[in-house]
């Protein structure tokens, strides 16, 4: 795997993944692809579920699926029917050769796993053998059915998103899955750590549902703390425990920004944020004396009664609403005021920060008919490059490969 | 007792707010000798946050603070002393890793960026995470991880069509960033076991949540389409919503991928002829009649009925239920910890389990300065004058 000038290869060089995944497995995967890691897919004859979920774009082989080649460029596969002998035996080989093996719970179900491991284990005591579960395992619901919208709930994420007069809305994006993944990598890059130095392998078994706790931040807290069960809101809501409702969605005249101005904690930078504003509104004729009347990102936030929360943010509304969304980030920008467009998916692929600093990378895949960029450059490494960006691979385009030097490497042993 | 995994790893922790204290929490729990420095005149920004206990702010009374903390001890130090290098210097000639989350140019500041590191301990690993990066036009904007998933695509695939994007709960891309930082940063130290080459690791919150729109950003190239929220819709779903229940506040998702999903829970909502009536006429009829069939029912029961059955359903938790989760007991998810300030709370565990090194949150989270005497006692060897010599001339709280 060849990298940038002046560096060696990926910091995970030589070290080879064994992948049974659907999308969870895949992110996973992916991560360790991006650091230098070789990622063998292991796939049924035809492809693995995954290569057909939403969204299909057209490809010179019909129609594949975005999500399923994002997460899995660059990556080898391997046919081999785990149901059969023959399949175990090359998964066997595979194993002996592999540092982890990573798989979830929309391509295997609970006893597949269980009846896998012990042969990756046979075959090789070091492996690192992670698996994604909806719940993990250790009580009686480990192999009950679920989806990312079912964790999203049971995570506790969901309540919290949406207004207040509809019912909880979840997170368009299947982001328990995909924060799943990459919580595996990191956990299974841990156990590999271990083995590398204790020649130790061992299980890492992974909750999507507590990966979803993890993004609640304080949730659990505030409940121990303030019996406080917080509650969802859209544009307007309270924040971080608050008692009282704050705006944090302001329209502007293209679209939106997300903005805390007032009463989202404490520390400097909002207080000096709230400053440049107020500065800003002078300059341009608006003054009222509710911007004054309080110190609103003070000791003395928490105490301020809601009304004067709405008429500070009517003001500060109708001073947004003239703006467009470029004039605010520029402003925000040059005098650090605590403000981000809410972009789209466009937006993003535009943004002025994402583009200075390479964020999208090329890939052309010729044999597809495409030639797009994603957002690899994920991470800056002053020694060890970024794998270099290639395409997908073809249902089981490694298999006589692989599986000829994994057999090589039996014979010799 | 079983040694964690990073047992003998040394890490000076100038990570504050949320994304960098996550990751830092992760190999303190499993095992790392972890030292947070704040600077006791600019304590860490979330110590300013609540819940707080008691709900009276102060700067040890903070649960959002104390979350991210446990296992790890906590040093104070005025960074922008001119004398302040004489404790942080031997801190990382100790160190293995160094792990920071300021905005670029602070590290730099006070003589800490990473070529300066590196001539101190040349293994040394250095891992910055910022909002932005340390270049580009916007490295400089302050900000938080609410601004960071409004940049990254989240607010904008969250909400109902007919509103505002609605802002998911939290800092969300203090969430992301971690998970991605974590994986650099073992990748870089697996790099260092195997061939003795420290490195600088630089990462930015928003690419790293980016990555979760990836599929959309690649639909969007090849076929124009533009991903947008869509409130629960989910394309190709027999069923797919959050339906609400018997309660204040009590809602459940339901889905069915499946023919015999359907059919299960047709059966077990008890209106198949209704149901199968409202599934042929449009979605949001299938939605209306599965809400009145749900109005009545007790959430907990009937999601324990959809388990049984094989569909896919889940409460809409509430902070309070997961607390209460029998699941999550039986993970032993939380972790029951000691505060001299702030009591015993339960601090939340990591998402993964390991079968031969558990991970184990040791302690509480520090007070501010609560483990100076004793960092620079028995882990940077100063004597007792040394200290008082700090003290006088206010390098130490």
């Amino acid at each position: 795997m060849s990298t940038a000038p002046g560096k060696t290869s990926g910091a995970l060089q030589g070290v080879r993944v064994l992948e049974i995944s659907s999308l969870s497995g895949a992110v996973c995967g992916r991560v360790l692809a991006d650091l230098g890691a070789e990622v063998i897919k292991i796939e049924p004859a035809g492809g693995e579920k995954a290569r057909s979920d939403a969204p299909l774009i057209p490809t010179a082989n019909g129609e594949e699926s975005a999500s399923w080649l994002a997460y899995n460029f660059g990556k080898k596969s391997v046919v081999a029917d785990l149901d059969t002998d023959a399949g175990l035996a090359d998964f066997g080989h595979l194993a002996k050769s592999a540092d982890i093996i990573v798989t979830d719970f929309q391509r295997l179900s609970l006893a597949d796993m269980d009846r896998l491991e012990p042969i990756a284990r046979a075959a090789n005591p070091a492996v690192v053998w992670t698996e994604i579960l909806p719940f993990g395992r250790g009580h009686e619901y480990e192999d009950m059915a679920a989806t990312d919208t079912t964790l999203q709930a049971l995570g506790g994420h969901l309540y919290l998103n949406g207004e207040v007069d509809r019912e909880p809305v979840r997170i368009g994006l299947p982001v328990g899955l995909v924060q799943a993944g990459a919580e595996a990598s990191n956990a299974a890059l841990m156990a590999y750590y271990h083995a590398l130095r204790t020649g130790e392998g061992q299980r890492v078994d992974l909750s999507v549902q507590e990966v979803v706790i993890w993004t609640l931040l304080n949730t659990t807290m505030a409940w121990q703390i303030l019996s406080l069960n917080e509650m969802r809101g859209g544009a307007i809501r309270k924040e971080r425990a608050n008692r009282f409702y704050t705006r944090l969605v302001w329209p502007c005249q293209d679209g939106y920004v997300v903005f805390g101005p007032v009463g989202g904690g404490g520390g400097s930078a909002r207080i000096k944020s709230y400053a440049a504003l107020l500065k800003w509104m002078a300059e341009e004729g608006v003054t009222d004396d509710i911007l004054t009347r309080h110190d609103w990102n003070g000791d003395g936030q928490f105490a301020i009664p809601q009304e004067d929360y709405d008429a500070v943010t009517e003001v500060i509304k109708g001073f947004i609403e003239t703006k467009t969304s470029g004039e605010l980030i520029a402003r925000a920008v040059r005098d650090r005021i605590l403000m981000a467009p809410i972009n789209s998916i466009k937006d993003i692929h535009e943004n002025v920060q994402f583009r200075d600093r390479g964020l999208f990378k090329p890939l052309q895949d010729p044999d597809r008919g495409l030639e797009f960029e994603l957002p690899a450059n994920w991470v800056r490494m002053s020694e060890t490059g970024l794998a270099e960006m290639a395409p997908a691979p073809a249902v089981g385009a490694d298999t006589a490969a692989l599986l000829a030097e994994v057999s090589k490497v039996k014979e010799a042993s | 007792m079983t040694k964690g995994i990073f047992e003998g790893l040394k890490v000076a922790d100038f990570t504050w707010a949320a994304a960098g204290p996550i990751a830092t929490k992760q190999l303190a729990d499993n095992g790392a000798t972890v030292v947070k420095i704040e600077s006791f005149k600019h304590p860490d920004s979330i110590r300013l946050g609540g819940p707080f206990i008691d709900d009276k702010p102060g700067i040890n009374r903070s649960g959002f603070f104390a979350d991210f903390h446990s296992s790890k001890l906590g040093i104070g130090v005025d960074m922008n002393h001119e004398d302040a290098l004489e404790i942080i210097r031997p801190l990382i000639e100790w160190a293995d890793i160094v792990a920071e989350s300021f905005r670029p140019g602070i590290m730099k500041k006070w003589g800490l960026d990473y070529d300066s590191l590196r001539k101190i301990n040349p293994r040394i690993i250095m891992l910055s995470s910022s909002l932005y990066g340390a270049d580009g036009p916007w490295s400089q904007h302050p900000g938080y991880g609410a601004q960071g998933a409004a940049l990254a695509g989240i607010q904008h695939m969250t909400g109902w069509p007919d509103m505002p994007p609605a802002v998911p709960k939290g800092a969300y891309s203090d969430s992301v960033s971690p998970r991605y930082a974590l994986s650099a940063l073992m990748a870089a130290l697996i790099h260092r076991e195997k061939t003795g080459e420290g490195q600088y690791v630089e990462m930015s919150q928003i690419e790293a949540t980016a990555q979760l729109v990836a599929p959309q950003l690649l639909d969007l190239q090849v076929t124009g389409r533009e991903a947008q929220r869509a409130g629960n819709v989910k394309p190709n779903s027999i069923l797919h919503g959050v339906f609400p229940c018997k309660g204040e506040e009590r809602w459940i998702t339901l889905e069915c991928e499946t023919e015999p999903q359907w059919q299960a829970l047709a059966s077990l909502l008890g209106d198949l002829d209704g149901l199968t009536k409202a599934r042929a006429t449009d979605s949001e009829a299938l939605n209306a009649h599965v809400s009145q069939l749900t109005a009545p029912m007790d959430a907990f029961e009937l999601m324990e009925t959809c388990r049984q059955a094989g569909v896919p359903a889940g409460v809409a938790y509430k902070g309070s239920d997961l607390l209460e989760d029998p699941i999550l007991e039986a993970r032993d998810h939380f972790w029951p910890l000691h505060h001299e300030e702030m009591g015993t709370l339960k601090y939340n565990g990591p998402a993964y389990r390991y079968d031969k090194t558990p991970g184990q949150l040791r302690s509480a989270s520090p007070r501010l300065g609560e483990h100076t005497d004793q960092v620079l006692k028995d882990v940077l060897g100063f004597t007792a004058n040394d200290l008082a010599g700090f003290r006088d001339k206010g390098l130490l709280q």
